[in-house]
């Protein structure tokens, strides 16, 4: 039930970029001049994860999100069953190059993870975070703009996903 | 995930980390054990944090980053030439005027103490004999000998502090941001968020907690210069200086910084007026300092408990003499800043 949530929305297939060629193409950054992403590489964080390694967990509190450079992302969610109460991991889905998770974090004030994401293989992922978005605001506030207007978009698109879901779920109910 | 990558992976965090914790121990032991370089450290953060907002404004108004470091600093430059050319013939004057005199205020304290020694051993009728100035005066004259007679030793400290600072500072902000990111590349995954996280909210909370006590300082040293001025006391610009820094030792401060100006108003035989007129200027500041600086700027200020206040300032006048006197709240503080804030977060972060 949650995998249209994690699912990328704006996913693109191309391979081996640079770091600059990944901000550029992700949808938070595309509306950035070649100066404005060379500030913006210059604040965010690269962290390079080995296979099976917790890139986050659900239930922790979430600074901000990450895009996948290199890798495949598993997102799990943990389950309890009505009738037992016991709990396990689910595998949702698999986000691979491009994709990103965890951006409500960045507008989210000590926002929990709702998922755990754990590295499928050994993963390069970029970091943007909570405090990199205010540093971008504060130092360019044109160039915030245009990522938080993107970042809108993308959190509409994700609420305009889940309200189409719940009413396709209630209309199952109904039935 | 299979044992033996387990293994490995554990493996990597913990050298990450030790290379982390080895990296900040490093810097602080530098910045501990490098003569002169704890004082210029905590000027160049003082400044970082006084101009930092500023810098990043300039630098949102489209400017590079050298530029908008660069603009701050030059016009920094041109007011400290021109209060150098303005004040500080007045204020090396006043230094020379208070060294020259340093001996008639310490025979003032030495007299005011005989005073009350030969009043105390008169009602105790001499059964345990009071001796006071025995112990106070050689404490008294080795204080001026440090403060005074060594001032040319303290003043080619400064020098070296007030090159040194600037020039850390520049940097600081040119790219003091570049270099935390660098140094949390080495923070393991684990253990990144919340790094990153802790850093940014005890940068903004030391960042608030410095520029109000800068400005409270300000305004006290401006409101005494101005009182002392218009009641016609000698040494105004020193002793409102002086009043200044000490409000940053809460509670004791405002206190300690009438000291002097009594000391030298009853020197100068300036009799029962001298005193009222102080009285009513240390008031007047001491009034407003409580009533609307620290109103105004208590969110930002660390509260410390009072007793807490008294224990750090003795310990730092053990270690460090007057300086450490003025720095240990705000060390201090930056302590209760970071503590609390690591404590909120490990509570906030985990599940």
């Amino acid at each position: 039930m949650m995998n249209f949530m994690w699912e990328n929305l704006f996913r693109k297939d191309k391979n081996n970029r640079t770091i600059t060629a990944k901000l550029r193409e992700n949808i938070l950054f595309q509306d950035l001049s070649p100066l404005e992403i060379k500030m913006v590489e210059n604040i965010i964080h690269v962290r390079n994860y080995r296979t099976g390694e917790v890139i986050f967990k659900q239930g922790e509190m979430g600074v901000g999100m990450y895009i996948v450079a290199k890798g495949i992302v598993n997102i799990y969610v943990e389950e309890v069953e009505a009738a037992s109460a016991d709990s396990h991991s689910a595998l949702i889905t698999q986000l691979v190059e491009d994709d990103f998770l965890g951006d409500l974090a960045l507008v989210e004030n000590n926002g929990r993870r709702s998922a755990t994401a754990i590295a499928n293989e050994e993963c390069t992922l970029i970091g943007f975070f909570k405090p990199d978005l205010i540093e971008i605001t504060k130092r360019s506030p044109s160039t915030g703009v245009k990522v938080l207007m993107r970042l809108g978009e993308v959190l509409g698109a994700r609420l305009r996903e889940t309200t189409g879901k719940i009413t396709e779920l209630k209309k199952e109910l109904r039935k | 995930m299979s044992p033996a990558l387990a293994k490995s992976i554990r493996r990597e965090r913990l050298i990450k980390l030790i290379y982390f914790l080895g990296l900040v121990l490093g810097l602080l032991l530098s910045i501990v054990l490098i003569s002169n370089m704890l004082v210029s450290m905590l000027l160049a953060f003082v400044t970082f944090y006084m101009l930092s907002p500023l810098v990043d404004w300039i630098e949102g108004r489209g400017l590079s980053r050298v530029t908008a470091t660069s603009i701050p600093f030059l016009v920094l430059s041109l007011v400290v030439v021109i209060l150098s050319v303005a004040v500080s013939p007045k204020i090396l004057g006043q230094i020379q005027s208070i060294q020259e005199n340093s001996q008639k205020y310490i025979d003032v304290v030495v007299h005011g103490l005989q005073e009350i020694e030969s009043k105390l051993n008169l009602t105790l009728h001499n059964i345990y004999p009071v001796d006071i100035r025995g112990q106070v005066e050689p404490f008294l004259i080795s204080w001026a000998a440090a403060n005074f007679k060594k001032l040319p030793e303290i003043l080619s400290q400064s020098v070296t502090v007030m090159v040194m600072a600037p020039f850390l500072a520049f940097y600081m902000l040119l790219d003091g941001r570049d270099i935390i990111r660098k140094i949390l590349g080495f923070v393991p995954n684990h253990l990144f968020e919340l790094t990153l996280n802790l850093n940014d909210q005890i940068g903004g909370q030391l960042g608030g907690f410095i520029r109000a006590r800068l400005i409270e300082t300000f305004f006290i040293s401006l409101l005494t210069v101005v009182g002392l001025m218009i009641i016609d006391f000698p040494y105004a610009l020193i002793l409102g200086t002086f009043a200044g820094i000490m409000h940053i030792i809460p509670y004791v401060g405002p206190f300690i910084a009438a000291v002097p100006a009594i000391l030298i108003s009853v020197a100068n035989e300036g009799g029962m007026n001298g005193l009222i007129g102080l009285a009513i200027v240390f008031s007047v500041v001491l009034f407003i300092d409580n009533w609307i600086l620290v109103p105004f700027l208590v969110a930002k200020i660390v509260d410390l408990h009072a007793v807490t206040v008294v224990v750090v300032v003795i310990a730092g006048a053990q270690v460090a003499g007057v300086l450490g006197m003025i720095i240990s709240i705000p060390l201090v503080s930056v302590f209760k800043v970071s503590f609390l804030a690591i404590y909120q977060h490990l509570i906030d972060f985990r599940d």
